[in-house]
């Protein structure tokens, strides 16, 4: 039960993840719109800055996966 | 049950030495035998080749493999490090096959820390063997910057992108492992309540409803998330060391420079 909260507390960590991934999407699209010609270039950047944003939620999910299944013994 | 188990041994064996090769393992070894065998046969392939004559099929493939790999090292790393082309090709190669070899249902390499942690510090004597390279004996000068007192600090933050790199990685396939694993066995659960042979069955009939659900995501997970991960750590990579050594423009300063005399 203790570890299973503890997963839960870990895993809020993805919120802040999951609003700098909207933030980049945003301004990619926004760029996109204003400068058409950028479209391919900025696509490749916007899908290599989500997954760098998305690193921090990763290592979240990996803390929430070792404290449920190595932490709780 | 068996679910839970089933992470709980694949978890449990992250840092265990004791227990001999473990499967994802001896699936990297695979993956490396494929490699290099395909690497031999292009290379007596291509030594055989006419070249005056177009490259067919797999040399082909291969020649476009190299031509991409040069062209993109030397624009993100600059002239300086031209010769890094086969060496970021091959862990290109080596990461993306170990990311999809999920898909054959044998255990994927990059689930087992050992692997994300070999590319990881990998590149981290990578960085600093460069550094060393251009620096001479100033490397040393990063550990003391900007005062001593930062002695200590600094030698943890030394370790920031090897820590980085290979969480990196192994966050990636395991959660996409143990997301796959989960709905598996969901589906495998939900398919028992509706077809149901007797009482005490123990193989999970029912899973013939998953080839109808899972092919997306392992498409998501297994290729489009290895494609992209393996991407992020070679541009690392390649940011990473060339960082470490002196800017580009200055060598093309020097070169115009004894071209002028």
């Amino acid at each position: 039960m203790t570890s299973a909260m503890a997963a839960a507390v870990a895993i809020l960590a993805v919120m802040p993840s999951a609003l700098g991934e909207a933030l980049v999407c945003a301004k990619t699209v926004e760029g996109m719109s204003r400068n058409p010609e950028m479209y391919s270039k900025l696509r490749t950047s916007m899908i290599l800055a989500c997954a760098l944003v998305e690193t921090t939620a990763i290592y979240a999910l990996l803390v929430a996966i070792l404290i449920l299944f190595v932490g709780g013994k | 049950m068996i679910l839970s188990s089933n992470i709980d041994d694949i978890v449990s064996r992250l840092g265990d030495t004791s227990a001999g090769l473990s499967g994802e393992t001896i699936s990297s070894l695979f993956v490396v035998g494929i490699l290099i065998l395909l690497s031999f046969y292009i290379a007596i392939r291509a030594h055989f080749q006419d070249p005056l004559k177009k490259p067919k099929g797999i040399l082909l493939l291969a020649e476009i493999g190299v031509n991409f790999f040069d062209g993109l090292v030397e624009s993100m790393m600059g002239r300086r490090y031209r010769g890094f082309g086969g060496v970021i090709m091959g862990v290109a190669c080596y990461l993306f096959i170990a990311f999809i070899w999920g898909l054959t249902g044998l255990p994927a390499p990059v689930t087992n820390l050992a692997t994300p942690l070999s590319l990881g510090l990998f590149t981290f004597v990578l960085i600093h063997a460069n550094a060393i390279r251009f620096n001479k004996f100033k490397y040393f000068k990063r550990f003391v910057d900007p005062i001593p007192l930062f002695l200590p600090i600094n030698l943890i933050s030394m370790w920031a992108p090897l820590l980085s790199l290979t969480l990196r990685l192994l966050g990636n396939a395991l959660a996409g492992w143990t997301l796959l694993t989960l709905l598996y066995g969901g589906i495998g659960s939900i398919g028992d309540v509706v077809i149901r042979f007797s009482e005490t069955q123990s193989m999970h009939v029912g899973s013939f409803i998953a080839p109808f659900i899972t092919p997306v995501l392992h498409a998501y997970f297994d290729l489009f998330s290895g494609l992209i991960q393996t991407t992020v750590f070679l541009f690392l990579t390649m940011i990473f060391v060339a960082n470490e050594g002196p800017e580009d423009d200055e060598m093309i300063e020097e070169l115009s420079v004894k071209g002028g005399n």
